[in-house]
């Protein structure tokens, strides 16, 4: 067979696709947008690493701390400037800051602003804008009390959803020294880019996620390019009349699937552009990317160009040997042959042997062979698409009784059970790997998560206000607030042997508290406490350590401000005759505290200046925008004031965007599929227009019909979700068997991956009900 | 106007319209127990679908149907599917036979329908398979059956519940005309012996041979032969 037949059938074949009349452009349509739908989705995700960098890249060429805050004595010239870091975070999103002060005309310019705006005003993100315009950002508005003059370009910006500001004032240089927020700076740019190396287990858990989430898109392209085939084949069959041989319908086919696929590229290019634009707006936890950072890979995205119209046409040929069209437009399905188990069952233990060698290699051994899991995974997760249809053939085989319905679904599993399966095989991939997926982040989450060691029943926010800043005012402005229960308020400062003013500062020091008697209790066991007693802390941790040291009756010590140097406070105190002693206890923010407690009166009256403040809240998170109440009030009574929500515990960052990444992923891949599902269910409905016309006809009751319909899809679906199940815990035993965990199953995660694609069919089902019952109108018998 | 004594079905003055095309505009029919009625006209002149509203398949835009004296517009699409079931029964061109079934299934189908058990109703399916001369296909599956076998093979699902109206559209259409007349033949005797009216539609004067009486459609009006003459 010549080259040139070949691609003459091909030609005819995709001049059918085109040219075939209205069934013909419905066939390639479906195709081309299933195809299309999956190569938008591959070509998105195989931009996501270039979109991560790029906002890296901004994040680099923004960055003004800590390597320039580090550095507050930068002399004053024409190109620099005074900067003060002012993050906040409203409704749970994150707002970065900033104040300015150029201190001359050719002071550096951040990137993303033409110029500085003036004390008083603010240039904004175009996202803040919109939140600022709007009546969900009245309390940020009431946060943020400068006049908008300007927005930041996207160069300033690390996504296009970010909330950033850059405001103007005229009192920063004296700030620096006295607040570490608060820098000059001459360039902005990090200055050291090297990136910390990613977690080993991390890596693979990236791997895992991408193979997990891109087999199931894979298997999706291989059922679109198969929509509408039954038509197909009929089509063919008049072309067997017309004196086309077998293997010439073969080629005509493998061209119509090839122009679907083609076209199905333009469609996903499309698809892609359009997506992107969408991404723009969306913004996931915090991140947000701009449309043109979102850019495939050249290489990846060559490789889909290639991979996809050579895997259509390969599908199409292997769908079509289980097929003889005949001319007579007579189609028959060629009698199947017995599905053998011993080849499909090689798929996953070759996975299983690729795994193997990385068992119990952890986190401390370093790296993963990235290609044997890679290709670990995909053998076993293609054991998934291998298994099930001798699975499902071989359950229904054994499956009989039941009622009309019942009959009727199993009879016509019986009779094609490929056709079923086929559009199952994504649910099932998608399942499995995010079962496995989900046992991976249970086991190793313990890893990744921290106990903040925060006490959450005696507060839920902090609030740290600068050193000078007189606590009384702002707690009783607290207290005053709806939904605030109660204020503990602590000045703090450091108590040290000799002044902070002296060349190199004290070599002894320890904490100082100031309190009420109800504050120092939060801190402390206190045998008894009136205004002017002073305690020292004894730890059970240690034997007391400088405080034991310095604690001695008559000593002069000296409090201070430690934080920064040089512009010290230094006040001298006598260490009280009538000093007592408390047993430390943990305080609501989880630590045991050393050093001295004082209550106010027995504090210098000078010394205020040097304390800065720790204040816990109480809140009665039922009151609505309470949070925000209270980061208002901070802001008013200290602009540098420090504002924290408390968790019990925090989860490395790296490792919640990776859990993120993976439920977004395996939610659009499962809505994709489902898409397909509804699609080849909508088709085989179709094809059925006319046998379940005649079934009403003779009194076939429509919740028959639509119960059949729905047994026809759960049952493959249901041993497609069990396959799925046993294949996604032993790919989560083998992944945790690589790191070095112990194995466990998290059955509340594997039910919710179950949940959710049992979810899909049940809302596909639901979803192609409207059709049905629209097919199952007399109209159907009508010929003319 | 009344139906004509006796009548098991009867339709008045029916007017039913596919968009700006009548498909029936003023036609009358009636049936008896027992007598077979061949529906004669061309493509097209609304002789099926006059069966489906005289079957309850489709409604009619106006005009009466009564069927043992009750009147079908009256009742529910529930009620007329449960009539469907029980007193009716249907063959068309293309058998229709349900392609995963087996022709013991299929015929046994409108029996489960209504209720009865399998073995029963699958039992019942055989014997009228044995009289339409189909009994050894019983386990074969419609696409390995010829045209004319599976055609019996629908006939027989449409006498299994003895129904007292069959309704048979183009029976013989998609048949040779030795297989054609073989079908008529075990479809006109079958209903006869249960005392079956025949509702038959078609257009070939051969097939219409096997009835007592004949309509013709056309146009939409119907015109009964046996009283024109």
């Amino acid at each position: 067979m010549s080259v040139r037949q070949w691609a003459r059938d091909l030609r005819m074949g995709a001049k059918f696709a085109f040219t075939g009349g209205r069934e013909g452009w419905i066939r390639v349509l479906l195709t081309a947008v299933g195809v299309g739908l999956g190569v938008a989705l591959l070509l998105l995700t195989t931009a996501i690493p270039s979109a991560l960098t790029a906002r890296e890249q901004r994040g680099n060429a923004r960055a003004d701390y800590p390597s320039h805050y580090d550095n507050p004595e930068r002399p004053k010239t024409d190109n620099t400037l005074v900067i003060a870091k002012l993050d906040t975070t409203y409704d749970n999103k994150n707002v970065r800051g900033r104040l300015v002060q150029p201190d001359g005309p050719r002071a550096t310019l951040a990137p993303g602003l033409t110029k500085y705006p003036a004390a008083g005003d603010m240039i904004v993100s175009p996202a803040l804008r919109e939140l600022l315009d709007s009546s969900d950002g009245k309390l940020l508005r009431e946060r943020l009390p400068y006049r908008v003059v300007g927005t930041i370009g996207e160069s300033g910006l690390i996504g296009s959803q970010e909330l950033a500001y850059y405001a103007g004032a005229d009192d920063l240089e004296q700030r620096i020294g006295k607040d570490w927020e608060v820098a000059r700076l001459d360039a902005f740019g990090a200055t050291d880019q090297t990136s910390t190396r990613l977690d080993p287990v991390l890596i693979l858990l990236v791997l895992v996620v991408f193979v997990v989430l891109l087999t199931p898109v894979a298997v999706f392209i291989a059922a679109a390019v198969r929509f509408g085939g039954e038509r197909r084949d009929r089509r063919l069959a008049a072309l067997r009349l017309v004196g086309s041989d077998s293997r010439m319908t073969r080629r005509i086919a493998a061209g119509e699937a090839l122009s679907g696929s083609l076209l199905g590229l333009v469609f996903g290019t499309v698809f892609f552009l359009i997506g992107r634009e969408a991404a723009g707006s969306v913004q996931i936890q915090d991140i947000s990317v701009f449309p043109g950072d979102l850019n495939p890979t050249p290489a990846l995205a060559a490789l889909v160009a290639v991979a996809v119209p050579a895997a259509a046409v390969l599908v199409t040929l292997l769908a079509m040997r289980g097929v003889v069209i005949e001319p007579l437009g007579v189609v028959r399905t060629a009698k199947p042959a017995r599905r053998r188990l011993w080849w499909r069952l090689l798929l996953p233990l070759a996975g299983l042997a690729m795994l193997y060698p990385m068992f119990g290699q952890g986190r401390d051994q370093g790296n993963f062979n990235q290609l044997l899991v890679i290709g670990g995974i995909l053998l076993l997760l293609a054991g998934v698409t291998a298994l099930l249809p001798w699975v499902v053939e071989a359950v229904v085989g054994r499956l009989g009784g039941g009622g009309v319905a019942w009959q009727l679904a199993v009879r016509r599993l019986q009779m094609s059970s490929g056709m079923a399966t086929r559009p199952v095989n994504g649910i099932a991939v998608a399942v499995a790997g995010a079962i496995a997926l989900q046992m991976l982040f249970a086991g190793i989450e313990g890893d990744y998560t921290k106990d903040t060691g925060k006490d959450l029943d005696r507060a839920q926010m902090q609030v740290n206000t600068t050193p000078g800043i007189p606590l009384a005012p702002v707690t009783e402005k607290f207290a005053a607030l709806k939904g605030v229960r109660k204020v503990t308020a602590l000045g703090i400062g450091s108590m040290g042997n000799i002044s902070w003013r002296s060349a190199d500062g004290p070599q002894r020091m320890v904490q100082v508290a100031i309190g009420d008697c109800a504050a120092l209790r939060e801190t402390a066991d206190l045998p008894s406490c009136h205004d002017g007693d002073v305690f020292a802390l004894r730890s059970s941790r240690n034997d007391g350590g400088d405080t034991k040291v310095l604690a001695k009756p008559g000593r002069t010590l000296h409090l201070g401000t430690s934080e920064v140097s040089g512009t010290a406070l230094d006040v001298k105190w006598t260490v009280p005759q009538d000093l007592k002693h408390a047993r430390v206890i943990k305080d609501p923010n989880g630590m045991e505290r050393e050093g001295f407690l004082m209550t106010p009166s027995a504090l210098p009256a000078q010394a205020s200046g040097a304390l800065s403040g720790e204040i816990y809240l109480s809140l009665d998170e039922s009151v609505p925008y309470v949070k925000e109440q209270v980061r208002n009030t901070a802001v008013t009574a200290d602009l540098f004031a420090n504002t924290t929500v408390w968790a019990s515990t925090e989860q490395s960052t790296k490792f919640v965007k990776i859990r993120i990444g993976l439920l977004i992923g395996v939610t659009c891949v499962l809505l994709l599929i489902g898409a397909s599902l509804l699609v080849s269910q909508l088709e085989q409905l179709r094809e059925r227009k006319k046998l379940l016309s005649a079934l009403v006809a003779f009194g076939t009751r429509r919740r028959t019909l639509s119960l059949s319909v729905l047994w026809q899809t759960a049952i493959p679906i249901t041993l497609g979700l069990l396959l799925a199940s046993a294949v996604g815990l032993t790919l989560g035993a083998v992944l945790l068997k690589m790191t070095a965990e112990t194995v466990s199953v998290h059955w509340p995660s594997v039910l919710s991956m179950v949940g959710i694609g049992a979810g899909v069919v049940l809302l596909v089902t639901l979803c192609s009900l409207p059709p049905l019952l629209r097919l199952m109108r007399p109209d159907g018998l009508r010929t003319e | 106007m009344t139906p004509p004594p006796g009548a098991l079905l009867a339709a008045d003055n029916l007017r039913k319209a596919y968009g700006p095309t009548n498909a029936l505009d003023g036609a009358e029919f009636s049936i008896h127990p027992g007598e077979v009625v061949a529906v004669m006209g061309p493509s097209g002149s609304g002789k099926s679908t006059l069966l489906h509203c005289l079957a309850g398949i489709v409604t009619p835009d106006s005009g009466s149907i009564t069927y043992d004296g009750r009147e079908m517009s009256t009742m529910s699409d529930a009620q007329r599917s449960a009539l469907r079931r029980s007193e009716f029964g249907f063959v068309f061109q293309f058998g229709q036979l349900v392609p995963e079934l087996t022709c013991v299934e299929n015929v046994a189908l409108p029996l489960r329908l209504n209720g009865t058990p399998r073995k029963a109703a699958e039992r019942a399916a055989l014997s009228w398979m044995q009289r339409l001369e189909v009994d050894d296909l019983g386990r074969k599956r419609p696409g390995e059956v010829s045209g004319g076998q599976g055609q019996r093979v629908a006939v027989a699902r449409a006498l299994v519940t003895d129904p007292r109206v069959l309704f048979a559209d183009e029976p013989t259409g998609a048949l040779d005309s030795l297989n054609g007349e073989r079908v008529m033949e075990l479809l006109t005797d079958a209903a006869r012996s249960t005392n079956a009216a025949v509702v038959l539609v078609t257009h070939e004067a051969r097939v219409a041979a096997y009835s007592d009486r004949e309509i013709v459609v056309r146009d939409g009006k119907s015109r009964d032969m046996e009283r024109a003459i």
